[in-house]
């Protein structure tokens, strides 16, 4: 185990993206984000690129699948998987060597799918003071869980402000799926 | 399900091989944090009005609101029947020897009455449970809003026989669901959704990761329980003991009113042979589940093991988790999986 974890650290390190590769590809998230903010969704765009191509995108779909699960990121591995599928090539060593692109820190439920690929590095926007497990609310990317994939490493803080805003904005409307809300009886 | 339910009424369906109990939050199930007090006995008892006022506003026990001023000390052996909480031993001047004199400057309030202090212990929050109650009770007296639910349930005891039938019915359903994706190549795990209103299975599902790594026994029920609702994103055809049934209103006449409308697992129960690991865990805060009883824990489980997602602070959904349903069943199924993962990775080398 222990060799493995250092080679697995190895190439994580040697796996990084540059400067220009998360202006390029974050650009093309907040594109998505704004995608999503338009037709209603939560303002996430993500995508999954291995060696410079993207092989997985998302944006929320909660409310058309009745799925809670159905965030950006769980939409853009559907997505990986398949891409694998139709080449024929072993999944594992794709997500290695694969980067995900998120304009909001990934959720709880999100790290802890991206551990369970072996995604190495992940690039996020602003922070999930809500439901983040990049460290929010709990820092599931490098929590002590030899049983949930492996561990990855975070570059925060790209463009932040932008993609607040735009969660924000969703938040001021109305989400038309919610239960009434409960009333209290104090 | 029908046929299943009249097989286990008719056996001898033995829910008293195991006890369902809930997983509560660090809060509640921590040990107690204690800390130094001092305290004086009261020797002249018609002066104990006066002195719980004086000290109250020398030495207000801010945030400790908790903790009884004074106590009453029958049967201790103590010639004097009350003894009064001074201050805390933080609060205390800087003196060397403590006495009544040093602890109480003569202008706030007059020691008439106090004996000389001594060190005792108090606990820093209020107890929550009743054995957190019981064992600072030892120390000194406090106050406690028991939650009579959670003491009922600590005891193993929440849950009535009828009611533990029920729950062992669903428990095998999972279970057989897991049986049936073991045979199939699958982790031994299995997830039922139940609405217990109705008492309508909504979801049987289990692990389908051979052909999808996330595809864990409870994100399968979940998408199962949208597809109950009209939504959903994946096809489970070929996994015949994954199955779902049509919500109630739309089998039923359609209510008008929206609220009465399923919304995704709200208020729904989910039963899981193996406690669920983290991704599945939160899962089931964005579904709004509105129970969740587990056979076995998990080594990286995050429903008490690892985490307490159920009762993480900050997050807007929170439910109650009772472990050990049809435990031993579940504690086999899973070594069974354990011993297979071993049988793989030695077939790897």
């Amino acid at each position: 185990m222990g060799t493995q974890g250092g080679s697995e650290a190895a190439a994580a390190e040697s796996f990084y993206p540059s400067d220009e590769d998360i202006e390029k590809w974050m650009a093309n998230a907040f594109d998505m984000a704004k995608d999503a903010l338009e037709n209603g969704e939560v303002p996430v765009g993500c995508l999954m690129v291995y060696n410079d191509e993207v092989v997985g995108k998302g944006r929320n779909e909660v409310n058309e699948t009745k799925n809670a699960t159905r965030h950006a990121e769980m939409v853009a591995l559907d997505q990986l998987l398949d891409w694998c599928r139709h080449r024929d090539l072993d999944v594992r060593s794709v997500c290695e060597q694969t980067a995900l692109y998120v304009t909001v820190e990934p959720c709880i439920m999100c790290a802890a799918a991206l551990r369970l690929l072996n995604i190495p590095v992940v690039v996020y926007g602003c922070r999930n003071e809500r439901f983040g497990g990049c460290g929010s609310v709990l820092e599931v990317s490098s929590a002590n869980l030899p049983q949930t994939g492996t561990m990855f490493k975070c570059v925060s803080g790209h463009r932040a402000e932008e993609a607040v805003e735009m969660l924000k904005t969703f938040y001021k409307q109305e989400n038309p799926n919610a239960p009434n809300p409960k009333t209290r009886k104090d | 399900m029908e046929p299943q339910m009249k097989r286990w009424k008719g056996s001898a369906c033995d829910t008293d091989s195991w006890v369902a109990y809930p997983v509560l939050s660090d809060d509640q199930s921590q040990d107690v944090e204690l800390i130094e007090a001092f305290a004086a006995p009261i020797v002249d008892k018609k002066e104990t009005s006066r002195l719980i006022r004086e000290l109250n506003s020398l030495y207000p026990l801010n945030g400790l609101q908790h903790i009884k001023r004074v106590r009453a000390c029958k049967g201790k052996g103590s010639p004097h029947p009350l003894e009064v909480l001074v201050c805390l031993v933080s609060d205390a001047p800087d003196v060397k020897d403590v006495s009544i004199g040093s602890l109480l400057p003569s202008d706030g309030v007059r020691h008439d009455g106090l004996g000389e202090p001594f060190v005792v212990k108090v606990p820093v929050r209020p107890p929550l449970t009743r054995p957190q109650f019981e064992l600072v009770s030892k120390h000194w007296p406090t106050s406690f809003h028991e939650d009579k639910q959670v003491t009922v349930a600590l005891r193993g005891e929440l849950f009535s026989p009828p009611q533990k039938a029920t729950m062992h019915l669903y428990m095998m359903s999972a279970f057989t669901a897991a049986e049936a994706g073991k045979e199939m190549g699958m982790e031994a795990v299995g997830a039922v959704v139940v609405n217990p209103a109705t008492q309508r299975i909504i979801a049987v599902g289990h692990d389908c990761r051979g052909d999808h790594p996330l595809h864990h026994a409870v994100m399968v029920c979940i998408d199962l329980v949208a597809q109950s609702q009209g939504g959903g994103c994946y096809s489970f055809d070929k996994y015949p003991a994954c199955r779902f049934t049509l919500s109630d209103t739309d089998t039923f006449k359609c209510s008008v009113e929206a609220s009465s409308q399923p919304y995704i697992c709200t208020g729904y129960d989910l039963y899981v042979t193996r406690e669920p690991c983290v991704m599945c865990a939160m899962a089931l805060v964005h579904s709004r589940i509105g129970r969740v009883f587990y056979g076995t824990a998990s080594a990286d489980g995050a429903l008490g093991t690892k985490f307490k997602i159920h009762s993480q602070k900050d997050l807007n959904h929170r439910f109650e988790v009772y472990k050990g349903v049809l435990s031993k069943q579940c504690e086999d199924l899973k070594s069974l999986d354990s011993h297979s993962r071993k049988q793989r990775l030695e077939d790897c080398r």
